[in-house]
């Protein structure tokens, strides 16, 4: 199922990604304790579920820019719900709803009308954001109930909080779902060659729909549990995580191109870039540069498999 | 004379495959000289190593009698060789000169676009064509485009043009215009390599015929020394009758499929015909006749809007395929590879693509196991050649993609197949068991129609053809009664004139 390359691309991630524990591990002491293991999966927790459900959309050959605005649209919600004194439990309904709402918006443009879906979700982007800065205005809400915010911030089970259970139960999910289920086939022949897929029976509309509400909900519920981590939230709460989230995608070896990744790619691709933010913020480098450096791992990351499948297509060519 | 390349005792292997066994092949200064061979036979290898793309284990290659070593298809370029395929490469928002001289830097710093459109203009007319230079390649055809090329590589002075398969997707006004054009470059002193898997164009056009098989050289003759069936026997390396003529009408169950003036709006109007279990009928007409419309609106991917269509005694409005495929019409389509087969993909995964269904278990989990199984069965039946099910399709030759696109559309258990243009760009060996296959589902009761521009081929198969033209029926001829004159009467609306 899986070509050789690919094999060797996830290979090459582990070697990355045990090289960045080695080195963390070296220069700061503190590094291996669990604690700081937890809190670097939980300082980014919320990017890395959505993550998750965006391998499945690019490899579909889509790509969805407007989780981010629906993470802040979903935490305005409920701020904003709360605070005009609707109970907490209904205001979860409420968010999931107005997720699901987003969702179809972008699905029904996307695979029914027909519209790429880089700028359906940029539009998205545009229009949730400018709805969630209307609901909270200038200021930022909080005073959430007790039970939400202990979500975001306390040890759920075993020490560890739920957000981070439900990353791990999710990417069991979804790495089952596609690499071994009739879904997930359909997902990966429709990202190769959506034609292909139409003239073979499958219904791509409907693939594509499931993507894109998959994807709002996963948001929906990162959106939620970034409101709880803080404790309070802003118009501009997630802002341009997208692209943090696209970049763990794209360095995991999923194709831009649709039709080519793997779950435990996206999955190396995460951890290296976790653990090597955390190992240079705990070697006080800042925050800008620690970007630049992923930058630099994008690009790299995205060159080589183009580099090496140009000079294998210029090889076959007859 | 001194050949203007040749070859001496090529060889080239991969991993453990030997591709190119002690190849030899001399090609002389303005001969066209056509390569033939079966799918697998080594043209591709050959025309690699030609191209600079492989480079031989062991042999020479001599360029006008001195060896030439060709690291890079650039240096094959500087050599004087170039090669044009069956899907050109054109920059679709340039337009024809620019084209034309896209690979050939300007001196100096400038452009000198006067200069660039003038050339161009004399390039383009010693190919006898008519071509606007300033036009934007974007709007060209096919033909049009591959016109482009071969001007490209004339502008690079090349001395040996290798056509690859040049005219698969070519109609008949635009085979014998490239025929020309390969005829005017060789009055030019350059020499044509024209590899195809088309006889007549063969026969219309080469000097002489080097036929190879499982990478050795077999033969090499003068035109006037090759007859069609000696060529056929020297490919396959067996005498076999490649078009041999319908035995008799294959007798017929009960009428499965019932088309009453189908028609959709704008493309095309009035197709009535009856199609029984065990039938074979033939969709003949001239490119742009339609047919291929005809088949989508059965397919449900773009549905008919006039006309009704009974299956079994039923009437059914098909909208999409996933409803045509309910209903067991399967369609077998003529581009593998922007419609047929995800390429990259393995084997098994494409066999499976249309019954993934079956396959499901709990969770909408698929059976791997049951999946393996699904294409080893075929592998065997069909005779794929591959090692091994998980390889990428797109990996295989014409013929072996073929057939995994049909085993796709049988594991479906259609009762009416149809099957569009299904030996196109594949050998006379495979074309033969492609045929075969497709008597023996008729042989078993599955209705099956075939589009099809070779008539040989429509009258090797058919029970009754169907011609049509312009989006029109203009005949519904049983085999007995059908010729080939017949047929292309029909397709060219000569019967309309005479019955007028």
């Amino acid at each position: 199922m899986m070509p050789k390359a690919l094999k060797s691309w996830e290979g090459g991630l582990l070697a990355i990604f045990l090289l960045t524990l080695a080195f963390n591990a070296a220069n700061a002491p503190e590094f291996l304790t669990l604690q700081n293991q937890i809190n670097l999966f939980q300082l980014s927790i919320e990017k890395i579920i959505v993550a998750l459900a965006m391998t499945l959309i690019i490899v579909n050959a889509e790509v969805d820019l407007s989780v981010a605005s629906i993470m802040g649209l979903s935490a305005a919600v409920f701020a904003y719900a709360v605070n005009q004194g609707v109970p907490g439990g209904l205001a979860l309904l409420i968010c999931l709803g107005v997720g699901t709402l987003a969702g179809l918006i972008n699905a029904v443009l996307i695979a029914r009308v027909g519209i790429p879906s880089l700028v359906v979700t940029l539009a998205m982007m545009i229009g949730f954001r400018g709805f969630a800065r209307v609901l909270v205005k200038d200021t930022s809400l909080g005073n959430f109930p007790v039970w939400f915010t202990d979500l975001g911030q306390k040890g759920f089970m075993l020490g560890i909080p739920l957000s981070l259970w439900l990353f791990l139960g999710l990417l069991i999910v979804l790495g089952v779902l596609l690499h071994r289920t009739g879904f997930g086939r359909q997902v990966v022949v429709i990202g190769t060659n959506a034609e292909v897929a139409r003239f073979s029976g499958l219904n791509v509309a409907r693939v594509k729909t499931t993507l894109f509400v998959m994807s709002a909900l996963t948001a929906t519920v990162a959106g939620l549990f970034y409101a709880a981590r803080l404790g309070s939230v802003r118009g501009d709460s997630a802002l341009g995580f997208e692209l943090d989230i696209i970049t763990m995608v794209l360095m995991g070896g999923v194709s831009i191109f649709g039709g080519r990744g793997t779950m435990p790619g996206v999955v190396l691709s995460i951890l290296i870039i976790l653990n090597l933010r955390n190992g240079m913020a705990l070697m006080n480098i800042t925050g800008h540069i620690q970007t630049g450096v992923i930058g630099v791992l994008l690009i790299a990351s995205v060159l080589v498999p183009n580099i090496v499948s140009d000079l294998r297509a210029r090889a076959a060519r007859v | 004379m001194v050949p203007v390349l040749e070859l001496r005792n090529v060889s080239k292997s991969f991993s453990a495959t030997a591709a190119l066994k002690d190849m030899n092949l001399s090609i002389l200064p303005g001969e066209v000289h056509a390569i033939v061979g079966e799918n697998g036979a080594g043209k591709s290898t050959l025309i690699k190593i030609m191209t600079g793309v492989h480079q031989p284990d062991t042999g020479e290659i001599l360029v006008d009698g001195h060896a030439r070593h060709l690291p890079s298809p650039q240096d094959a370029q500087a050599a004087g060789i170039a090669a044009i395929y069956q899907e050109p490469m054109v920059f679709p928002d340039l337009d024809v000169a620019e084209n034309i001289f896209v690979s050939n830097r300007a001196k100096g710093t400038w452009m000198r676009w006067g200069e660039l459109y003038t050339e161009a203009d004399r390039i383009v007319q010693q190919l006898g064509v008519t071509l606007d230079v300033r036009r934007a390649a974007s709007g060209l055809t096919l033909a049009e485009q591959q016109t482009v090329e071969i001007a490209r590589a004339l502008s690079l002075n090349v001395k040996i043009l290798i056509m690859d398969e040049p005219t698969a997707s070519l109609s008949a006004h635009e085979v014998a215009r490239l025929l020309a054009i390969a005829r005017a470059l060789k009055e030019r002193g350059v020499a044509v390599i024209y590899i195809s898997h088309r006889l007549d164009e063969i026969f219309k056009v080469a000097d002489r015929v080097t036929v190879i098989r499982d990478g050795q050289h077999i033969s090499t003759r003068p035109i006037a020394d090759v007859t069609e069936q000696g060529m056929v026997r020297d490919m396959v390396g067996r005498a076999i009758d490649a078009f041999a003529m319908k035995q008799a009408a294959n007798p017929h169950g009960p009428v499965l499929l019932s088309v009453e003036n189908l028609g959709r709006a704008g493309v095309f109007q009035g197709i009535s015909f009856d199609l029984s279990q065990g039938e074979i009928l033939c969709l003949a007409g001239l490119v742009g006749a339609r047919r291929t419309d005809v088949a989508l609106a059965l397919f449900g991917i773009a549905p008919a809007t006039e006309g009704r269509v009974t299956l079994a005694g039923q009437a059914v409005a098909i909208t999409t395929p996933r409803q045509a495929m309910d209903l067991g019409i399967a369609y077998v389509s003529e581009d593998r590879r922007k419609l047929g087969l995800a390429m990259p993909m393995p084997i098994f995964a494409n066999i499976s693509l249309a019954s993934l269904g079956k396959l499901l278990r709990a969770f909408g989990l698929i059976d791997r196991r049951a999946e393996t199984a699904m294409a080893e069965t075929y592998r065997n039946q069909l005779a794929i050649k591959s090692a091994d099910v998980r390889a990428e399709v797109g990996k295989l030759s014409g013929g072996n993609q073929q057939k995994v696109m049909l085993a796709k559309w049988l594991e479906t258990r259609p009762r009416v197949l149809i099957f569009d243009e299904p030996t196109r760009g594949i050998d006379v060996g495979a074309k033969a068991e492609v045929h075969n296959i497709i008597r023996d589902l008729a042989r078993q009761g599955v209705a099956v129609l075939v589009i099809s521009s070779d008539l040989p081929e429509v009258l090797a198969l058919a029970d009754r053809v169907l011609v049509m033209r312009e989006g029109r029926q203009a005949g519904l001829v049983p085999i007995a009664q059908a010729s080939q004159e017949r047929i292309i009467g029909l397709a060219a609306g000569q019967g309309e004139r005479s019955a007028a």
